[in-house]
């Protein structure tokens, strides 16, 4: 179909522009190599996107190579239209992450270029990997560079922040670990699609306990309720593009890796698990939403609204309901967009005024109506605006939830309501009212380079509002294939 | 004794490679008073390793052999081992050569290097025997020689406390190994691992408290030699008194020839007791992992760091022998490999920092100054952490994937759990490395030989982790 293998170059052509940047990025010539990069490797995956067969639930782009032929584990790489989704939103999230740090970043910029491919590279592979060895090893990857991001250029307490980042995630990630050697010990193999069809030979007690160990490395990362304490931290001391990748991608890897383990593999353990799972869902989703209401830092109330709105994404998975889990990866692919954006909007603002206090804002509005503007469209498609992306995605959600139990759609509802609050709060807060005094004497409109940076995830915003069906179209078929496995 | 009169030439073809370091030695000590200053030493014993590491490969036959009246064994497992041995040494000459504190504490250049290849012969022959007495003489042999090495620094008080701190605790543990020996030969008839081992699987292995007590005897006296719990409290004052390039050869070289060792007679000679030797395993890793994850978090000197860093990972290489299967011992093969070529880059940086390398605090800003070594530790860092993609994760994968294959899925979860607690502490590194500013001047360059060996230790960290089949085929377990 094409003349190169897309999946492998679209992963590792950015690690091999990390190694350039690292070799030939000195002065202020890394940005470019890095953007470079960036753009190619989008480029590079554009087949993936105009050559995709939606109507297939086959993997596509497959491609396979023998790697340690003695443990049966082989180099496999392949994507669905879950997954496309992601890459897409991965390699074009890269781009803005280069943009946001243009000016931002001056220290040891090679360093920081180089992580931030590195980190894209694991992002690509994440989500193109067929085999869960291969998944585990860019599970893992992303890790450190993302700490080195984090604690290396984010904000005060940034040593603090990505210390516990890491050994957040490392703790979830080493449970998933000894859950794929068990699985690897009674299947024989860790190739996804096989795993799939060996899941007969599972009693329901292994499936239980699997569920439960990669459940650890998941819930970390998505993050649910009550494991989420170390991204209010990481998402508020990193810099911005740091903020932008967890929030991207990061989170979605949790909720990702139940679409494509937890569900295909265990679906005995998903029914065990079901009612707690649900549970914790609709308690993360009230709970997040009134944490956010009372948080007096702009990043961190960002922060914890993705606590809120990631609960309706596991809220959704877990109905099991076609349109449910159909809403809840919209809805991963929404946040991904929405609080990318509104990272990058509180990074552009500090950027100039240096702090991150809500009460030292206000009147925004009056001297900066691009930015303003573009914080209106943000914040609205956050709050589930009709006509804007998230509204779609959360629409679909409650409705499944209203048909699996009445209370778990009323919980639901109350966030919605609960997310209008504060971000109309915020907004109000920001840019209405009277011009706060220190504000007056800065140039605070953005700048060319800024507007570039947000139209693309606003015209997605947009877009994905006023014709969802361009995404849900992509993931009819694998929804279909992956609840034909799971009864209800 | 008619067998021993039957040593013919042919049996010394056997053991060329142990010949090969023995004459370099010899040649050394003559030499010595020619050679007190200058690289000629460690060049030397670059190239006698080098030719070691030749000879394993194309000059021992290819297929298994015995000589010296069957006491001497040429397979594919004392081949792997003779080799990463080699390797070791090499690497240790490399990274000894003007080291840091060469300059005021001069240790005699010569002798230093004979102690080296000497301390490599042993290792060499405790590998590649199946009596348990020339075992026993191997062990020994590797271990006077690093009584002397870590002491090696006369005019230092630090070097001559651990070396007698070292000297006390290993005698104890010698003579415990010699007591397992005795009787393990008292119900046996003899040494012979094929011996024993027939004894054994007459005996039978039901609760015989004379036959655990053999077993706790010899298992206690060769963790001894890799620095596994409860057996470890030299290591610390050990590498911390020795200098850096010691404390290296020690952490890598006397490891990987204590899980030789271990390795061959947990499945020839005591294989038959497969069950209780299990649980001991067992609970000798489990210990490691947990204690030295533990008390790696109170760290702040680098060489005592890895020396805890190097208690955990033996319990992580024993892991591999729980199962008490060919395929079990050939995951500890692969992990003995990979731990000897990480921890020694972990050491070469410390080598390479000189005067910073020794504390924790040296590392502040390391990043800003010298950016290489700082991303050369930081890889080092994240393989003895056992992160993917580097051969610490091969590694770690590969035991402890074998240990639940065995059915010991909590001891799996446990390795696995203590594995966050010393990541932790590798990651302390990284911070200081990364996201502190300098407070000391950048350390001065390092000789090149250091860089190669940095350079040697990296690549198979990397590659090691990326193409892992291609070490494979190389660990034939006995």
């Amino acid at each position: 179909m094409t003349v190169y293998p897309v999946l492998t170059v679209a992963t590792f052509l950015p690690l091999v522009g990390a190694v350039f940047v690292l070799l030939f990025g000195c002065e202020r010539r890394a940005r470019w190599i890095a953007l470079a990069t960036a753009f190619m490797t989008l480029a590079a995956s554009a087949p993936l996107y105009l050559n995709f067969n939606k109507a297939s639930s086959a993997l596509q782009f497959v491609e396979t190579r023998e790697w340690i032929p003695s443990w049966n584990i082989s180099y496999g790489m392949g994507v669905d239209g879950i997954s496309v989704l992601f890459i897409f939103l991965a390699s074009i999230l890269i781009v803005l992450c280069i943009g946001a740090s243009w000016i931002a970043v001056r220290t040891r910029e090679r360093e920081f270029y180089a992580a931030l491919l590195v980190a894209e590279t694991a992002m690509i592979g994440l989500f193109a990997a067929s085999n869960l060895f291969l998944f585990f090893i860019f599970w893992e990857l992303i890790v450190v560079p993302l700490f080195l991001i984090i604690g290396g250029w984010g904000g005060e307490r940034r040593v603090y922040a990505s210390v516990k980042f890491l050994i957040f995630t490392l703790a979830g990630s080493v449970l998933m670990l000894v859950g794929m050697m068990v699985l690897y010990s009674l299947c024989g193999t860790l190739d996804f699609k096989a795993l799939a069809l060996a899941r007969e030979t599972l009693s329901s007690h292994h499936q239980a306990w699997l569920f439960a160990a990669f459940l650890g490395a998941f819930a970390v990362k998505v993050p649910m309720f009550p494991l989420h304490t170390w991204l209010p931290d990481a998402h508020t001391e990193a810099p911005t593009a740091g903020s932008v990748i967890l929030a991207g991608i990061l989170l979605k890897m949790g909720a990702y890796g139940f679409l494509r383990v937890s569900l295909p593999i265990f679906p005995q353990g998903v029914q065990f698990f079901l009612e707690p799972m649900l549970a914790i869902s609709a308690v993360a989703i009230v709970y997040g939403a009134y944490v956010t209401l009372v948080q007096k830092d702009i990043k961190r109330l960002i922060a914890y609204s993705s606590v809120s709105h990631m609960g309706f994404v596991t809220l959704g998975i877990f109905t099991l309901d076609q349109r449910g889990v159909e809403g809840g990866i919209l809805q991963m692919l929404n946040h991904g967009i929405v609080t990318s954006a509104l990272f990058l909007c509180i990074g552009m603002i500090y950027e100039r005024t240096h702090t991150r206090e809500i009460k030292d804002y206000g009147g925004v509005g009056k001297l900066a109506r691009i930015y303003a503007t573009f914080l209106a469209l943000f914040c609205l498609a956050a709050a589930g605006f009709p006509g804007l992306n998230s509204f779609v995605g959360e629409f679909l959600i409650v409705g499944s939830a209203f048909k699996v139990q009445t209370w778990l759609g009323a919980m639901a509802i109350w966030g919605v309501a609960l997310g209008t609050v504060y971000l109309a709060w915020l907004y109000y807060r920001v840019v209405m009212g009277a011009t706060h005094s220190g504000l007056e004497k800065l140039a605070l409109e953005l700048n060319a380079r800024e507007v570039a940076t947000l139209l693309p995830l606003a015209i997605l915003a947009v877009s994905l509002g006023v014709y969802p069906e361009f995404v849900l179209s992509y993931l009819r078929v694998p929804v279909a294939d992956i609840l034909a496995g799971v009864v209800r | 004794m008619n067998d021993m009169s039957r040593i013919v030439v042919s049996d010394l073809a056997l053991i060329i490679p142990e010949l090969i370091l023995i004459s370099a030695a010899l040649a050394l000590i003559l030499l010595t008073p020619r050679i007190r200053r200058g690289p000629a030493a460690a060049v030397g014993t670059v190239f006698a390793a080098l030719a070691a590491v030749l000879a394993s490969f194309w000059i021992l036959p290819s297929e298994t052999q015995t000589g010296f009246a069957g006491m001497i064994i040429q397979d594919g497992y004392s081949r792997f081992f003779k080799v990463l041995i080699a390797a070791a040494l090499a690497l240790t000459a490399l990274l000894s050569i003007n080291s840091s504190e060469g300059a005021e504490n001069e240790a005699p250049n010569g002798e230093y290097h004979a102690l080296l290849l000497l301390a490599s012969t042993g290792m060499m022959l405790a590998v590649s025997t199946v009596d348990l007495l020339t075992l026993y003489l191997g062990l020994e042999l590797m271990t006077v020689c690093s009584y002397i090495l870590v002491g090696i620094h006369v005019q230092r008080r630090t070097s001559n406390e651990a070396a007698v701190k070292y000297f006390l605790v290993a005698s104890f543990a010698s003579a415990l190994l010699l007591y397992g020996i005795s009787l393990t030969y008292g119900f046996a008839g003899g040494t012979g691992f094929v011996i024993v081992a027939s004894a054994l699987s007459e005996y039978g292995s039901d609760r015989n408290p004379l036959l655990l007590a053999t077993l706790l005897l010899v298992l206690g006296g060769l963790a001894f030699k890799i620095a596994a719990v409860p057996f470890h409290s030299w290591a610390p004052d050990a590498y911390q008194g020795a200098s850096a390039p010691v404390a290296a050869f020690l952490a890598a070289g006397s490891k990987a020839a204590g899980l030789g060792a271990l390795g061959r007679i947990t499945l020839v000679a005591y294989g038959p007791t497969v069950e209780v030797l299990s649980v001991l395993l067992a609970g000798l890793a489990a210990l490691s992992i947990v204690v030295g994850s533990i008390t790696l978090l109170a760290q702040t000197d680098m060489k005592r760091l890895l020396a805890y860093s190097s208690i955990a990972h033996a319990g992580f290489a024993v892991l591999g022998l729980i199962a008490g299967t060919p395929e079990g011992t050939s995951t500890t093969m692969t992990y003995a490999f990979f731990y000897v070529f990480m921890t020694l880059g972990a050491f070469g940086v410390v080598v390479a920092l000189g005067e910073r390398g020794a504390t924790l605090d040296g590392y502040r800003g390391l990043a800003a100054q010298r950016p290489l070594a700082a991303a050369l530790m930081l890889l080092f860092l994240l393989s003895l952490t056992g992160f993917p993609p580097t051969a610490g994760f091969v590694a770690k994968f590969v035991v402890i994937l074998s240990a639940v294959q065995a059915g010991y899925t909590v001891l799996a979860v446990l390795a696995v759990a203590f594995s966050v607690v010393s990541a932790f502490v590798y990651m302390r590194v990284v911070v200081y490395m990364f996201m502190r500013e300098p407070q000391e001047p950048a350390p001065s360059r390092w000789p090149a030989t250091v860089s190669v060996a940095l350079a040697v230790t990296a690549l198979v960290t990397l590659i090691g982790g990326i193409v892992p089949a291609s070490l494979m085929s190389w660990t034939v377990s006995p």
